[in-house]
C-alpha cells in the first residue's frame, strides 16, 4: 500500500489545505464587506466602549472624580450583590447586571433621565458595566458613561468607598 | 465487485474504502456523518454573516490574545463550513475527521474551562445572538456529544480504511 492512502498522511495534508481554503475565502469575503472586520482589533477596554458612530462611553478617572467631588453624577455598581456588598464607590447604587430584570426598577427609581450615570465593574475586561451602560442608554437615560475596571482604579486612587450599611471608609 | 476495479479506486487515493470494507453499521456512519456535516454548516451560518458580534463573543471567551481574535472571527466560521460540507459530501474524510474531532475538543475546553472561572459569558456556538442563553452544562453536554459523534467517525475512518486495505486486496495484490 502507497503511504499516501494511508489516513493518518491524508489527514497530515488535508487539514493544512482546508485551513488554507479557509484562510483564502475569510480574507476575500471581509475583503468585499461593506463593514470589513480589521485582521487585528483594538480590544483595550477604551477602544470597546466606543460605537460606530465614534461616540466613546468611557470616562477617565479624573473626570470621574470631578463628577464624584461635586456629586454631579450617579454611579452605578454592575457587579453582583455580593461584591457591592463587600465595598463600593462611596454612594453608588447596586445594579447587578446578572439580576437586571429584577433589580432594575428598584434602582432605577433613584435614577433620573437626564443624571450623568457612570457605570463600573472590576476588571480591564469586564463586560457588566458595558452591558449595564448600554441597557441603561436603551431604557432612555442619555447620559451614561463607563469608568474601565472602575473598582480597581477607584481603590487604587484612594478615592472614598464604602461598605453594605457601613459609613464612609475614607 | 470486480478486482480490478476495486484494486484501481484502492490505488486512486482510498475512494474504495467506502465501499468494499466489512465493517458494519455503514449507514450509522452515513447518518452520522451527514447530521454533524450539517451541525457545522449551521454552526458557521451566524458567524460569517455577523463577524463584528462573533468577534466580541470570541473576545468574552478571554483564552486569545487580542491580536488573535479577529483572525479567528473571520477564519474559524468558514473552516467550520468547509468542514461541514465535506462531512456532507464525503470527501476529504481523514483530515476532516481529525479537524473537527480536534475543534470540538477545543471548544469544549473553552467552555469547561469557563464554567470553572465562573465567567458568565455567551457560547456564541449556533449564534452570535444574545438570546441563545449563557452557556452552562447543557452546553457542554451538547459539545460532548457533537464530539462523541465526531469521534466514532474518525475511528471509523481510521480503522476501515485500514480493514480495507487488509480485506480488499485481491490474492495477487499480496
Amino acid at each position: 500500500m502507497k503511504e499516501t492512502n494511508i489516513p493518518i498522511f491524508q489527514a497530515l495534508w488535508q487539514i493544512p489545505l482546508l485551513l488554507v481554503v479557509a484562510c483564502l475565502i475569510a480574507l476575500a469575503v471581509n475583503y468585499q464587506r461593506e463593514s470589513p472586520l480589521s485582521l487585528i482589533g483594538d480590544w483595550s477596554g477604551s477602544a470597546r466602549l466606543t460605537n460606530l458612530a465614534g461616540d466613546n462611553m468611557a470616562i477617565p478617572l479624573n473626570e470621574a472624580k470631578q463628577l464624584f467631588d461635586q456629586k454631579a453624577a450617579k454611579f452605578v455598581d454592575a457587579r453582583p450583590q455580593q461584591q457591592y456588598e463587600e465595598g463600593h464607590i462611596d454612594g453608588a447604587l447596586s445594579l447587578p447586571w446578572q439580576d437586571i430584570t429584577n433589580k432594575f426598577m428598584e434602582s432605577t427609581a433613584q435614577l433620573k433621565e437626564q443624571d450623568v450615570i457612570i457605570a463600573y465593574c472590576d476588571g480591564e475586561s469586564c463586560e457588566l458595566s458595558h452591558d449595564l451602560a448600554v441597557f441603561l442608554k436603551d431604557m432612555g437615560f442619555a447620559n451614561v458613561r463607563v469608568l474601565v475596571n472602575g473598582w480597581t482604579v477607584w481603590i487604587t486612587a484612594g478615592l472614598p468607598t464604602q461598605k453594605a450599611g457601613a459609613a464612609n471608609e475614607q | 465487485m470486480n478486482s480490478d476495479k476495486l484494486v484501481n479506486e484502492i490505488e486512486a487515493g482510498g475512494k474504495a474504502w467506502h465501499s468494499c470494507s466489512p465493517f458494519p453499521f455503514q449507514w450509522l456512519f452515513h447518518i452520522s456523518r451527514v447530521l454533524l456535516g450539517l451541525v457545522f454548516v449551521y454552526a458557521s451560518y451566524d458567524k460569517i454573516l455577523n463577524p463584528h458580534a462573533f468577534a466580541q463573543g470570541v473576545y468574552n471567551y478571554q483564552l486569545l490574545p487580542d491580536v488573535a481574535i479577529n483572525m479567528i472571527a473571520l477564519v474559524l466560521p468558514w473552516f467550520e463550513l468547509l468542514l461541514g460540507l465535506c462531512l456532507l459530501f464525503g470527501v476529504l474524510l481523514p483530515g476532516t475527521t481529525v479537524a473537527s474531532t480536534g475543534l470540538l475538543v477545543v471548544f469544549l475546553g473553552a467552555l469547561v474551562l469557563n464554567q470553572i472561572r465562573g465567567l458568565d459569558i455567551h457560547c456564541g456556538c449556533f449564534s452570535t445572538e444574545i438570546q441563545e442563553g449563557p452557556a452552562g452544562l447543557g452546553t457542554v453536554l451538547r459539545d460532548l456529544g457533537f464530539l462523541a459523534v465526531s469521534l466514532y467517525l474518525l475511528f471509523f475512518v481510521f480503522l476501515f480504511k485500514r480493514r480495507s486495505g487488509k480485506t480488499c486486496r485481491p490474492q495477487s495484490m499480496q
